[in-house]
């Protein structure tokens, strides 16, 4: 007789994050989630996890490296990622793991849950009620330059008037510079001010954010479920930095990817 | 063109800041007890893959 408590030959357990005793399992009705069978609801004593059984096949180290490689391969494995924590997150908080947390069985979850229990359970009681908002804001050169009031050059400029115009530029750049880190801190200090936490994450620079703009704020906010407060504040930035070229750009509601600890101690 | 490159721009930007979550955020365990964690190394691999997609779609888009 083999151990039924042995893993599966040939499979793991996945596992997206972590949600309280009292989720209600129907909030994952539909999720398709990754692997074959459905998303399964490990429960320890203070908490659960949410898991599914998955081939060594796709997610052993060697293939995971080489699927991590594979642009279609991420983005299916992240958006189901989300798709289960976001249906989880509509019912009870979430405590969202890293992409690709696998574990070797079912009583490798259960031994997770019994040696951080107690953190996950005090963790998810302050995030009960709160979502992750996303804002970002990016600044248009051209319009900056506008409402800055720099002029078109002359077709044929003389030689003082290219020596002027090359001055201006430069002081022009450096206000830019400026007005960007004031944008950028002004418009996360309003934000945060309206939210429970709040996080400066560095602006992408261009080739990350896939934007020719360039990006002066990356925030993320933790926010109560309902919260039109930040949306409104958002409005009222755009009304007040929107004349110098810049734009706002509102995501979520995440799980609260930004506001859970990278390493959680065992307790 | 592959299908994933037919979706609009503003898709493959949400699923960058998907990735950039999911791969940059969220608890992160390790112990004998997990099958494999996927290092830095592999993270930056993987978001590389995708930031040079969306940089291939934003040319195909400016260029008509």
């Amino acid at each position: 007789m083999s151990d039924p408590r042995a893993p599966l030959p040939g499979t793991a357990y996945y596992t997206y994050g972590v949600v309280p005793l009292d989720f209600s399992s129907a909030a994952l009705d539909g999720a398709q989630g990754l692997g074959e069978r459905p998303v399964e609801i490990v429960t320890g004593e203070k908490a659960a996890a949410l898991t599914s059984v998955v081939s060594l096949d796709e997610f052993g180290e060697e293939p995971l490296r080489a699927n991590l490689n594979d642009r279609d391969w991420l983005e299916r494995a992240a958006r189901a990622h989300e798709e289960v924590l976001e249906r989880a997150l509509a019912d009870a908080p979430v405590i969202p793991f890293r992409l690709c947390t696998v574990y070797r069985g079912r009583e490798q979850v259960l031994e997770l849950l019994s040696e951080r229990g107690a953190t996950f359970a005090e963790l998810l009681d302050r995030l009960r009620g709160t979502v992750e908002l996303g804002v970002k804001a990016y600044l248009d050169r051209a319009r900056f330059l506008e409402a800055a009031g720099a002029a078109p050059a002359p077709a044929s400029p003389s030689g003082r008037e290219y020596m002027l115009r090359r001055q201006r530029e430069r002081t022009l750049d450096e206000e830019r510079e400026q007005f960007k880190a004031e944008c950028g801190r002004s418009s996360h200090e309003r934000l945060a001010a309206v939210a429970l936490a709040a996080q400066a994450n560095p602006p992408q620079p261009p080739e990350v954010s896939g934007r020719t703009d360039e990006m002066l704020l990356n925030g993320a906010y933790l926010v109560e479920a309902a919260h039109g407060a930040l949306a409104d504040a958002v409005a009222e930035l755009e009304q007040t930095y929107g004349p110098r070229g810049v734009s706002y750009e509102l995501t979520g509601p995440w799980p609260p990817y930004n506001f859970v600890p990278r390493e959680l101690a065992e307790t | 063109m592959t299908e994933s490159l037919d979706r609009p721009l503003e898709q493959q930007i949400t699923l960058l800041e998907l990735v950039d979550r999911v791969l940059n955020k969220g608890v992160v365990l390790s112990g004998d007890i997990m099958l494999s964690v996927a290092d830095v190394d592999l993270v930056y691999v993987g978001l590389r893959v995708l930031l040079a997609s969306v940089g291939t779609l934003e040319r195909l888009h400016e260029e008509p």
